[in-house]
């Protein structure tokens, strides 16, 4: 047994070091939390635009992208990734302040408003999502909505609501976005007012979109790439957005956000792939694919893809909803946890 | 065997731990030791007690019917309960949540613990029911013989047969229990907090991965105490082999009740096996039919890749398994049959990330980078089990047997050939089987470690499940279903084929 052992042993390694050492060296590799279905076409036109071969890793949203994260993390001192895309800006946030993204700048990223980007361009937004509330026509109707997130806390609505787990993905990033603008004092009080009125926490956005479009529950507060496929899926669902009136809080945006990795094995590649990312054709297919709204002007979109024209975005600094997303997560914790 | 062991897959983890220890800060090391996690371990561990309990219970008594009694579709019956095995909790979560709305319109009651315990109970019931069920197969029927001569069939069974098979019993209890204590998809779809969604919660939500693997490690002492238990009192009770030796195992023919068992199992099919696959053919059925042409183009391209991988994958695993269990039975060598427990008793994410740490190096971008990552991880996730169902298949070989060949002249390589293996048929089948369908199925661990580039059934399945159309989805999981239940079916006829050129070693 020990000969025969040493015979696989002899055979195997040798060639998996040729394997290895064979690697196409024109290549990239990213990490993306966005939903695969969405991002894999965006990856593969431009391995075909450009010669250059993409290695993905996905991940999901509904996961709470443990896997990229944790493997972003872990990598830290020896990284093998070039590219992180992520589905919003926090997670890029989560890995600039553990030092593990580089800062990019180039005649793309000029593209993209001030107000989308880190100001040292650690990571840089591009074709946005809004949080919008997505319900079931057959259980009430658009007119009886809260107009606000704040009306959450309203009577009337008691126990017909669902949001998604507060402590990951874009429903922290609504939560750090009003504690933001409300204050820590008022925000904890909305916060214990709409658990007191029976809010029914989901495990995920896409959680939230199957209960609303079942029937379980008559509305709930989701993405608008989930409000779209939903409605795709079934007649009953319909959407709105929130916030809108001058005196609110404003719809929060949620650019996507990609970084390039300190450190990166292929950084020329990677470049060129955010640049691609960064342009006028992955936020016109973005648009196409999941009602994205694109950030750089002059982009072609579908007729119901919304403009950022007609809604009036909370006005924050990502920045500093990172930070307070970080200070508010153990009470967000907490909060759950009653 | 254990140099390798030790320095491929325990080494990841001794790295880790001992990072844990050196790097956190001193007062921060056991801040996780509080009231509060505490409680929730209590909580938790009552919900896994109370998991392995109603399986064990459920299993046992299916396995009694259907090993102890003849009656019609009992052998449909047998494999109709062990298909649950190939749908993931998860899956059945979302079924019993859509199935529980479509019949009373209201599924609160589902989102609690008590739903936790239920869905767990019916995911874990094939695998006591494939314990309880092989030692209940084994019991030589001269034993009952002889009890029915002297008492009634009743403290018979109570006198004889439940002692011969309490061994099994406690296995299967205790092993549901650890794979009950360290799921995290159902209480997290649930939304009912566990000891480790806490765990989950402190990797993902909080990045604090001090406190994490600190969490990790009181999680790994308690499934250890558990398995250490297991191993120190139980291991040399037979407890899982599908071996036919000597098996003259007694078969009751019962004249009342009959409709009762088949209510009783046609109840057990319908919530285990039934309700998820209707549910799933009607999320799928409201596609249309390009839907299937759509799922098959998408999964087409992984099946290469992710059969080679699984196939190869429970190869070594079997190899290994075989090798461990046969020196453990030969040389008496412990160490690496508690290597492998230790490893298995590992929470996924914390096994993902000790790989990753431990492998990501220039030096080893051999492995890192390639598939053999994967392959460690399916060994290091499955290969106790696999060691322990050979291990009791080698117990059930006549001592006799080899000491005869030895007499004969025969050389030990010789008996290994001529004699062990064949007899083993049955066992590394077994192993084989089990191993394949959990490497096929493995993500908890390959969604963290697998090469970029590299496309995986499973993988592709889930992220394409987050925001793809439900018909979509549940199609492709039916069809990853019909896969695996094509591939087992394939195994199973070369088993036969195997079986009959040895068939000299079983009869």
């Amino acid at each position: 047994m020990g000969k025969f052992s040493s015979f696989i042993s002899g055979i195997l390694v040798p060639l998996v070091f040729l394997l290895s050492s064979c690697q196409n060296k024109n290549q990239v590799v990213v990490y993306t939390s966005v939903d695969q279905v969405f991002s894999e076409p965006v990856l593969k036109d431009f391995e075909i635009k450009t010669g250059i071969r993409v290695r993905a890793v996905y991940d999901t949203e509904e996961t709470k992208s443990t896997g990229v994260m944790n493997r972003l993390i872990a990598e830290k001192d020896n990284p093998q990734c070039d590219v992180f895309w992520s589905g919003d800006p926090v997670r890029n946030g989560v890995l600039q302040s553990k030092g593990i993204t580089f800062p990019f700048q180039s005649v793309q990223t000029n593209l993209i408003g001030e107000a989308f980007k880190d100001p040292e361009n650690h990571w840089i937004g591009f074709s946005a999502r809004a949080r919008v509330l997505i319900y079931n026509k057959n259980m009430t109707s658009s007119d009886s909505l809260p107009k606000s997130v704040l009306d959450f806390s309203n009577p009337s609505y008691r126990g017909q609501f669902t949001i998604a787990n507060p402590l990951f993905g874009t429903t922290t990033f609504h939560l750090a976005a009003i504690f933001t603008l409300l204050g820590d004092e008022k925000a904890k009080y909305w916060m214990d007012s709409i658990k007191q009125n029976g809010v029914i926490i989901a495990a995920s956005n896409g959680d939230v979109k199957r209960k609303v479009m079942n029937g379980e529950i008559a509305f709930g507060l989701t993405d608008t790439d989930d409000a779209f496929e939903a409605m795709k899926e079934s007649d009953a669902v319909g959407f709105v957005f929130i916030d809108l009136e001058e005196t609110g809080i404003g719809t929060l945006i949620m650019p996507n956000a990609v970084s390039l990795i300190k450190g990166a094995p292929h950084s020329e590649n990677a470049k060129k792939l955010i640049d691609y990312l960064i342009s006028q054709e992955t936020e016109s297919k973005l648009a196409v694919s999941c009602a994205q709204m694109p950030l750089i002007a002059g982009v072609k979109v579908p007729e119901n893809v919304p403009s950022l024209e007609n809604i009036r975005p909370m006005k924050i600094d990502y920045k500093s909803v990172s930070g307070k997303l970080e200070d508010i997560q153990p009470w967000l914790k907490s909060w759950l946890e009653k | 065997m254990p140099a390798i062991l030790l320095t491929t897959l325990v080494a990841p983890l001794a790295f880790l731990i001992t990072d844990w220890f050196t790097q956190t800060d001193k007062s921060a090391l056991f801040a996780f030791l509080n009231r509060t996690t505490l409680l929730l371990i209590g909580k938790s561990l009552l919900m896994a007690g109370l998991s392995a309990f109603f399986a064990t219970l459920a299993g046992g008594l299916c396995s009694f019917f259907l090993h102890k009694l003849s009656f019609k579709w009992n052998r449909f019956y047998k494999i109709a309960l062990v298909m649950p095995l190939l749908i993931s909790p998860y899956i059945f979560a979302v079924a019993w949540n859509g199935g529980l709305h479509l019949v009373l319109g209201n599924d609160a009651s589902i989102f609690s613990s008590a739903g936790v315990v239920l869905v767990h109970s019916l995911v874990f019931l094939p695998l006591a029911f494939i314990i309880i069920g092989s030692a209940l197969s084994q019991i030589n029927a001269t034993y009952e013989e002889a009890g029915l001569m002297l008492v009634s069939f009743k403290k018979m069974l109570v006198r004889i047969i439940l002692p011969l098979v309490k061994p099994a019993i406690l296995i299967s209890f205790l092993l549901v229990m650890i794979f009950s204590l360290s799921d995290f998809s159902v209480p997290a779809y649930f939304g009912v907090q566990t000891f480790t969604t806490e765990i989950f919660t402190q990797f993902s939500a909080l990045y604090n991965f001090p406190l994490a693997i600190g969490q990790s490690v009181l999680l790994l002492t308690i499934c250890f105490a558990i398995m250490f238990s297991e191993a120190k009192y139980l291991s040399d009770s037979p407890f899982f082999t599908i071996s036919l030796k000597g098996n003259t195992s007694k078969k009751y023919s019962i004249n009342r009740g009959k409709g009762f068992l088949h209510l009783w199992f046609w109840f057990l099919l319908f919530i285990s096996l039934v309700l998820p696959v209707v549910l799933l053919t009607i999320q799928s059925s409201a596609g249309n039919w390009l839907i299937i042409k759509k799922a098959w183009q998408l999964l087409e391209p992984t099946f290469g890749y992710s059969l080679g991988l699984a196939f190869t994958g429970t190869v070594i695993i079997t190899l290994s398994a075989l090798w461990i269990a046969y020196t453990a039975r030969v040389y008496n060598s412990k160490l690496p049959n508690s290597l492998m427990m230790i490893i298995f008793v590992v929470p996924s994410t914390v096994s993902g990330i000790s790989l990753i740490r431990f492998y990501n190096h220039p030096s080893l971008a051999f492995v890192y980078g390639s598939f053999l990552i994967i392959l460690l991880a399916y060994l290091g996730r499955f290969g106790f089990i696999a060691s322990r169902i050979i291990a009791n298949g080698l117990k059930q070989i006549p001592e006799s047997l080899m000491e005869a060949a030895l007499l004969a002249g025969a050389s030990p390589v010789k008996i290994f050939f001529s004699i062990t293996i064949p007899l083993l048929i049955p066992s590394l089948l077994a192993t084989f089987i089990l191993s394949f369908i959990l490497c096929w199925g493995e993500l908890g661990v390959v969604i963290m470690v697998y090469p970029p580039g590299a496309e995986l059934m499973n993988i592709k399945t889930f992220t394409i499940s987050a925001n793809a159309p439900l018909a979509l989805t549940s199609t492709m999981t039916l069809l990853n279903l019909c896969i695996t239940c094509l591939l087992i079916a394939m195994f199973l006829l070369t088993g036969r084929v195997l079986f009959k050129k040895y068939s000299y070693a079983f009869y």
